[in-house]
């Protein structure tokens, strides 16, 4: 089955994997996306040091901005089943903010539908971080123009 | 009419305030209520602001009608 999800508690990544196989699948693809250390400015290229995050999202929006990714990955690429959940609230670093597995026959097109979903799930979702440094703190903008106007 | 006005992250700090009930005008847009509320809020306008209506992405131009429910935020930043 297919599921989308926000919680505030850890995640729980193998359990997320393990949800999404059926029987007629052979590999499933499971990204880790955690809370970083350091972090390279694009404009100065100074490497700031992050202390911890905060996620936060506009909770009933984001839930259906994920199902329709889940639904226009599955209508593209060659998969099976889809779990996506993603952390809100404080994070320390290395804790873990989303995980999206990916349940398909054959691993090319799961690797491949991985990849689209976190790229659309960081332009399209309404969830947004702040870095906390030791020294101030700030909301990151993304560089996504207004999706699918 | 009225329309409630959600705030997220960056927008939320800018404004002070998560979600204010706000008196339009009947020919009011997602643009206008953001004019009207960058008078209050002037740091509001130095953001690129991304405008949901009913938890759906929508255009600035878009009407807005009695009771709906309108989210400004920034770019967003999951992952």
């Amino acid at each position: 089955m297919d599921y989308t999800e926000l919680t505030t508690e850890p995640i729980d990544i193998t359990s997320v994997a393990r949800r999404v196989v059926p029987p007629e699948c052979g590999a499933t693809v499971t990204l880790d996306g955690y809370a970083r250390r350091f972090t390279k400015d694009k404009q100065t290229g100074e490497t700031r040091e992050t202390e911890y995050l905060v996620y936060e999202a506009y909770e009933p929006m984001a839930i259906r901005e994920m199902q329709k990714l889940v639904e226009q990955v599955k209508s593209e690429f060659e998969i099976a089943n889809v779990g996506i959940v993603h952390r809100l609230g404080k994070l320390e670093i290395g804790e873990t903010s989303v995980v999206i597995s990916v349940a398909a026959p054959h691993r090319r097109a799961a690797f491949a539908a991985c990849e689209w979903l976190i790229k659309e799930l960081k332009r399209t979702v309404p969830i947004w971080k702040k870095e906390v440094f030791a020294d101030g703190e700030v909301w990151v903008e993304g560089d996504s123009q207004a999706p699918a106007l | 009419m009225k329309v409630t006005v959600l705030f997220f992250g960056a927008t939320a700090d800018t404004v002070g305030s998560r979600e204010l009930e706000i008196r339009a005008d009947e020919a009011a847009t997602a643009k206008s209520i953001i004019d009207q509320l960058s008078k209050d809020h002037p740091a509001l306008a130095k953001h690129k602001l991304l405008i949901a209506i009913n938890e759906e992405y929508a255009d600035p131009d878009t009407l807005l009608k009695d009771g709906e429910e309108v989210a400004l935020f920034t770019a967003v930043s999951g992952g």
